[in-house]
């Protein structure tokens, strides 16, 4: 019913009645080209907190090299006031600043000198961001919304950007009570490693924007961040959600609508146009040369709230995991527990007879898939 | 020849009468009476009593007949003018006193001038060159088939100087049915005409002798002797021309073409059309069109025009006047129409007749035969992929005839013979048909109704079934009132819809469809007030209703939740009036202007955003709700339309057109094609409708006694308010269709150079056109702006074309056509890197349609070989052999890039990669 499957049916199509159709490569001399346009990512902020900006380079499409970082820069910002405060480079292609400089600015821009040349982004007007009225969250029959709500009594905000990291209890499907350790089975103690209790990490890949521009009042009043499936891993045990919140500018707004609607698909002749987006970086001694990223300055509020499974409906089914238990005698057990890829369960008697309950390991142990390093704020 | 006989023996008698009578004195006897409120017996009675005059009439001609008259002293003839004004009646007076009272013409009671001279030089009585007075009108409309004749219209009088009219229709002599723009004209002083769609033309002319000539598409030239008296009919069979791959451009073009006022217009004859080779045999009106200067398409397998930079949806299609949404088969790759019962196509592409609206870039007309008069005939054609099938013939002989024509194709039962079975469970199938019937009440009174449908079917990859169809009927009224003035009344309805059905997943089973009626009344005048003027006036009402979308579950195990889009109506009405003012032989203008209102309709819900900023669900201000019958969104403007032409020579001239159009009716398409899932949309308090201004001007050239052509036209136009779209916008079942797009403004311009070949063994043209069409959304208050607000070419952006079209008829049975198309490729956004944002992977785009696919050039071959040329035998046949895209050069349809292995790659598709040889016969009877 999409348009990607109507291109695919035309495809069929001619593929089928004139049995003349053929595809061949297009690389015309534009996409072949190097195309290693800088990409600056971040922001300056104006409030608490450090300004983080990346460097790296655009690459060809058909490059499946890992992209490649914009190292041994010059990066500082430059305030109207003529003030300065210039980047460090912590990480390649990573440049961070943490003084108290840049608080106050009322307009800044970003310069950069990289490969010998001069960037510079526009002068921005710096908005200081109001704080994160509550993060709320209603569940449903088949999932959970969360909702972030703000107020700007200022009236001046109005446009607004939010992005969020997660963090969730990751459960291992069985509880180990036994290990194995040297060759041979036993009750885990205290000094065993956590195995049942992790921690996954997520972040968020939409890019989350609103405004209040139909609202004579600068309210947004639940907005949905983002939606969790009943089912999903993320809301077994206890869920936690950091919403960083951002005061952008109209511009900035509209580049990240337009960024947010170029989707996947590719030109072809049935999908719409998408467009080349402007930021507001340019080369001082090139004007043509093409820098993508939009450097805006403001503050930043963030807010985290808990979820814990109590909370949340308890007729929501559990997520299905794929995995068995099997019981073996003892000789069996070592067997398969030789072979790494097992791990033992429980002790069970049957007959008399002493038996292992044992699964495969990524049922049992959580650090396949997590980390049992609980973070600082849990 | 018993009537002309009889005619002869009282003209003789008069004669004789005449003779023995000698010089009676009638004008010293005058008459006096009153006769108010009387009969006209009792005044043939008053007038017996007092004069020597004796009245010979018959008594049903006047006994209903009332005078309302005072007489003093006045001459019979004065008394009789004013007794019989307003009556068919008519009178002579002979030098016996005797009066002759006739129905329609005159009883002519002396003979012409000069008739004893003439009989005395020949012995041959009967010498065609004789007039034939008093022939009943009937007889002579019915006999005008003669070239050497000479016809004598109205009624004879005293008169030498002034001008008359004459009118009639022009048919074929073999199967009754209207000639279509052919030329009707004298030499000198040269005044000419062309046939309108009935046939019909009307002239006025110096009274007099006069040569007629008349030329057109597949007739043989023919003349007619005529001596003009008075306003007069002339209705004249035409014998068509049998040697059909002679003359293969329009011999009425070739005049009209320098001579006559209208510029922008292509005329094609379905003859022209046939021999164009196409890449399935199959003849393609749309796709010859596309050969010709100034209309494009965005690619190959597309029947979506692009006239003079115009979006596809500007285009105004007409078949027998009922509007057509989706005219192709198969995706585009065949046009609906089926050839054998089209009779001519006109695209009007400046210079739009103010008739005409409610589009931007071009009207359409595609006319179809009336059916043969005279005998059953039928006509038919095999090829690869369709086959076809016409019947026509007489309800009543020589007053009503019909036209029944179908079409399909069988590549149902060539998917299934495939050995894989993705491929046999496909289905593509499509079929139309069309019905007609002519009926002539009488002189003055036809009807024609049209009736057809169109519907497509195809399921690929056995999933997804999609299914459009075309259903239009028009009547049309035509009524003469007089010579001078016809009107025709015309009811049309049509309707295109489609369904996009998917079944094979039972969870996600849905149909999603899209239906948009549309009924309209319109009622054209012409009126021809002088030789100078030709005025055309009218009115027209259009009636929308659109099924914007609907999403339903398939099954009952479909977890789609029904979605329906809300339903828009609107009436768009509209009224004209032009006048054509011939000043002088060399220079004429015609003005017009068209008024055109528009109002949506409820019942509906419609949401007012913020002033000022762009329409997102970030700025909704308010919902508005309106109940049936209520209107809203009122757009409303005038529509010029302007031309002249200014003869320079004889042989060339220079035209000069201005036209403003009104839209109001829009086209969201993600495709740049037109394709079954387009939406049509109505302009509501959101949607502005568009309105696009175009001037021309010409040069028209003709050598070489009018057998080779030569044209060039510039043009500029400027359209506002036509839509883009917004980076990514969604179209499908977007409840709020106006947050996607924006209203561009959009300038076009060119210059098209053609030089035509019209008759010998050689004939085509060649044409090049140099045109660009630009776009440009740079309102930061309404939209976002693209391509930093400067003009960017549109995606049908092809600066140059280079067409030729050639035939050469090596004899009367065997002739080939060459045919080649070179153009710029079209304009595509490419993606021209990629870079990480934060984790995501991003991919950068170029300017909007900034590069470009690569250029297209084709040539195609064909041959066409006719059976005998004996005129009677059971069937006429034709076999035509062609080979598509000659040389198998890879033009590429589409370009796409996919994402494979962390690459993206680009590709290109090009569906007619390699020669493609079709054979098709061709039957008629």
């Amino acid at each position: 019913m999409r348009i990607q499957d109507f291109t695919k049916h035309v495809c069929w199509l001619l593929l089928l009645l004139l049995i003349s159709a053929c595809e061949e490569r297009y690389m015309p001399n534009v996409i072949v080209a190097p195309n290693r346009f800088l990409v600056v990512s971040g922001f300056i902020n104006i409030g608490e907190g450090a300004t983080t900006i990346k460097l790296s380079r655009a690459q060809n499409l058909s490059d499946d090299s890992a992209p490649t970082v914009e190292s041994g820069a010059i990066v500082w910002v430059e305030g109207d006031n003529g003030a300065t405060a210039t980047l460090e480079e912590a990480i390649p292609g990573t440049y961070t600043y943490n003084g108290s400089e840049l608080k106050g600015m009322s307009k800044c821009r970003l310069r950069i000198r990289a490969a010998n040349k001069e960037y510079a982004s526009e002068l921005v007007t710096a908005k200081k961001t109001p704080p994160i009225d509550s993060i709320s969250w209603k569940p449903d029959d088949t999932g959970l919304d969360v909702f972030v709500n703000t107020h700007d009594p200022l009236n001046q905000t109005r446009y607004y950007r939010w992005d969020y990291d997660d963090a969730w209890e990751y459960l291992a499907e069985y509880y180990a009570e036994l290990e194995y350790v040297n060759n041979e089975i036993k009750r885990r103690d205290a000094d065993s490693d956590e195995i049942y209790r992790c921690y996954q990490f997520g972040k968020s890949t939409n890019i989350l924007l609103n405004n209040t521009l139909k609202l004579s009042d600068d309210r947004v009043s639940e907005f949905r961040l983002l939606r969790i499936p009943s089912v999903s891993t993320k809301l077994r045990s206890r869920y936690s959600i950091l919403v960083r919140q951002y005061a952008i500018s109209k511009e900035e707004f509209e580049y990240y609508d337009i960024l947010r609607k170029n989707t996947e698909s590719l030109g072809t002749l049935f999908d719409p146009l998408p467009s080349q987006l402007i930021g507001n970086i340019s080369c001082l001694s090139n004007p043509d040369e093409i820098v993508i990223g939009y450097v805006g300055a403001y503050s930043v509020e963030q807010k985290r709230i808990f979820i814990s499974r109590s909370e949340l409906p308890g007729r929501w089914r559990r997520p299905r995991a794929n995995c068995r238990l099997d019981t073996l005698d003892v000789g069996d057990a070592i067997l398969y527990l030789e072979s790494g890829g097992y791990l033992p369960v429980a002790e069970y008697i049957e007959a008399g007879q002493l038996q292992y309950t044992i699964s495969s390991k990524s049922c049992v142990d959580c650090r396949v898939s997590a980390t049992n390093v609980k973070p600082s704020y849990w | 020849m018993a009537p002309l006989y009889r005619v002869f023996l009282l003209v003789i008698t008069l004669l004789l009468m005449n003779i023995s009578a000698g010089q009676a004195q009638t004008e010293g006897i005058l008459i006096s009476g009153d006769f108010r409120n009387s009969r006209f017996s009792e005044f043939v009675e008053a007038v017996e009593a007092t004069t020597p005059y004796h009245f010979y009439y018959d008594n049903a001609d006047v006994d209903t007949l009332l005078i309302n008259l005072q007489v003093q002293q006045q001459p019979l003839e004065l008394v009789l003018r004013q007794v019989l004004q307003d009556t068919a009646l008519k009178f002579a007076i002979s030098r016996q006193h005797e009066v002759f009272i006739t129905r329609g013409r005159a009883f002519l009671s002396d003979l012409p001038a000069g008739f004893f001279e003439r009989a005395a030089d020949t012995t041959d009585a009967a010498s065609p060159e004789v007039a034939v007075p008093l022939l009943a009108e009937e007889q002579v409309r019915k006999k005008a088939s003669s070239d050497i004749k000479l016809y004598e219209i109205g009624i004879k009088s005293d008169k030498t100087t002034g001008k008359a009219t004459l009118a009639g229709h022009l048919r074929d002599a073999k199967s009754g049915e209207a000639i279509i723009g052919a030329s009707v004209y004298i030499e000198s002083p040269l005044i000419g005409t062309t046939s309108d769609q009935y046939g019909y033309y009307a002239l006025t002319l110096p009274l007099g002798r006069h040569e007629l000539k008349i030329k057109g598409i597949g007739i043989q030239n023919t003349r007619r002797l005529l001596l003009l008296h008075s306003d007069g009919k002339l209705n004249i069979d035409i014998q068509e021309d049998v040697r059909t791959l002679k003359e293969v451009l329009v011999e009425a073009e070739k005049d009209r073409n320098v001579s006559g006022l209208q510029m922008g217009l292509e005329r094609l004859d379905i003859r022209t059309i046939k021999q164009v080779p196409t890449a399935f045999g199959e003849t393609d009106i749309l796709r010859v069109m596309l050969t010709l200067p100034g209309v494009k398409s965005v690619g190959e397998g597309s029947t979506g025009m692009n006239v003079r930079g115009g979006s596809t949806d500007q285009n105004l299609i007409l078949f027998n006047d009922a509007t057509i949404y989706n005219p192709s088969h198969l995706f585009g790759f065949f046009s609906a129409f089926n050839p054998d019962i089209i009779k001519s196509v006109e695209l009007y592409k400046s210079a739009v007749p103010a008739r005409y609206g409610g589009r931007l870039s071009s009207v359409l007309e595609i006319t179809t035969r009336d059916g043969n008069k005279k005998k059953i005939a039928g006509s038919g054609g095999l090829g690869l992929l369709t086959s076809r099938l016409t019947l026509e013939g007489p309800l009543k002989k020589d007053k009503s005839s019909f036209l029944i024509g179908g079409r399909t194709t069988y590549s149902n039962w060539l998917l299934r013979q495939l050995p894989d079975t993705d491929y046999n469970q496909s289905r593509a199938s499509f079929y139309d048909l069309n019905a007609q019937i002519t009926h002539e009440f009488n002189n003055k009174n036809t009807v024609y109704l049209s009736g057809y449908t169109s519907n497509d079917k195809f399921k690929l990859g056995s999933d997804t079934l999609y299914s459009f169809s075309n259903y239009s009927a028009s009547l049309k009224w035509k009524h003469i009132f007089h010579n001078k003035l016809y009107s025709v009344v015309t009811g049309a309805y049509s309707q295109y819809s489609y369904a996009i059905s998917s079944d094979k997943n039972p969870v996600n089973a849905s149909e999603m469809t899209f239906g948009i009626n549309q009924a309209n009344v319109q009622a054209d005048f012409n009126y021809f007030p002088s030789s100078k003027h030709t005025i055309d006036f009218g009115a027209s009402a259009i009636l929308y209703d659109v099924g914007a979308g609907s999403l339903q579950p398939l099954g009952s195990e479909s977890l789609v939740i029904p979605d329906r889009l809300q339903d828009e109506r609107a009436l768009e009405g509209a009224f004209y009036i032009s006048d054509r003012f011939d000043i002088s032989p060399r220079l004429s203008v015609s003005v017009g202007l068209r008024y055109s209102m528009f109002q949506a309709m409820g019942p509906r819900q419609v949401f007012t955003y913020a002033p000022g900023v762009p329409k997102t669900e970030y700025t909704v201000t308010d919902t508005l709700t309106y109940g049936r019958g209520d209107r809203f969104a009122p757009y409303h403007g005038p529509e010029y339309r302007l031309s002249a032409r200014l003869g320079l020579t004889d042989n060339s001239s220079v035209k000069v057109s201005f036209n403003r159009m009104r839209q109001y009716l829009h086209m969201l398409s993600n495709t740049t094609a037109v394709s079954p899932t387009d939406i049509w949309k109505l302009s509501d308090s959101n949607i502005r409708p568009q309105v696009g201004d175009q001037f021309a001007l010409g040069y028209y050239q003709n050598f070489r006694a009018n057998t080779v052509e030569f044209s060039v036209e510039g043009y500029t136009k400027t359209m506002q308010d036509f839509l883009d779209y917004k980076s990514a916008a969604t179209l499908f079942m977007n409840h709020e269709i106006e947050r996607d797009v924006v209203n561009a403004e959009g300038k076009a311009y060119g210059v098209e150079i053609m030089l035509k070949k019209l008759t010998g063994k050689l004939n085509g043209w060649v044409s090049y056109t140099y045109s660009r069409t630009l776009v440009r959304v740079n309102n930061a208050t309404f939209s976002e702006i693209i391509n930093n607000g400067e003009y960017y070419p549109s995606n049908f952006d092809k600066p140059h074309d280079f067409t030729m079209i050639s035939n050469y008829r090596f004899s009367q049975r065997f002739s080939t056509s060459l045919n080649f198309t070179y153009s710029t490729g079209r304009p595509i956004t490419l993606p021209i890197a990629k870079y990480y944002d934060g984790d995501i992977q991003r991919v950068f785009y170029s300017d909007r349609n900034e590069y470009r696919v690569p250029n297209f050039y084709r040539v195609d071959l064909a041959m066409n070989i006719e059976g005998n040329h004996k005129v009677r035998k059971l069937a006429h046949s034709s076999w035509t052999l062609a080979v598509y895209n000659l040389t198998g050069r890879k033009n590429p349809y589409s370009v796409y890039f996919r994402s494979e292995q962390g690459k993206i790659n680009g590709y290109k598709l090009s569906i007619f990669g390699r020669p493609i040889p079709t054979i098709t016969y061709n039957f008629r009877f």
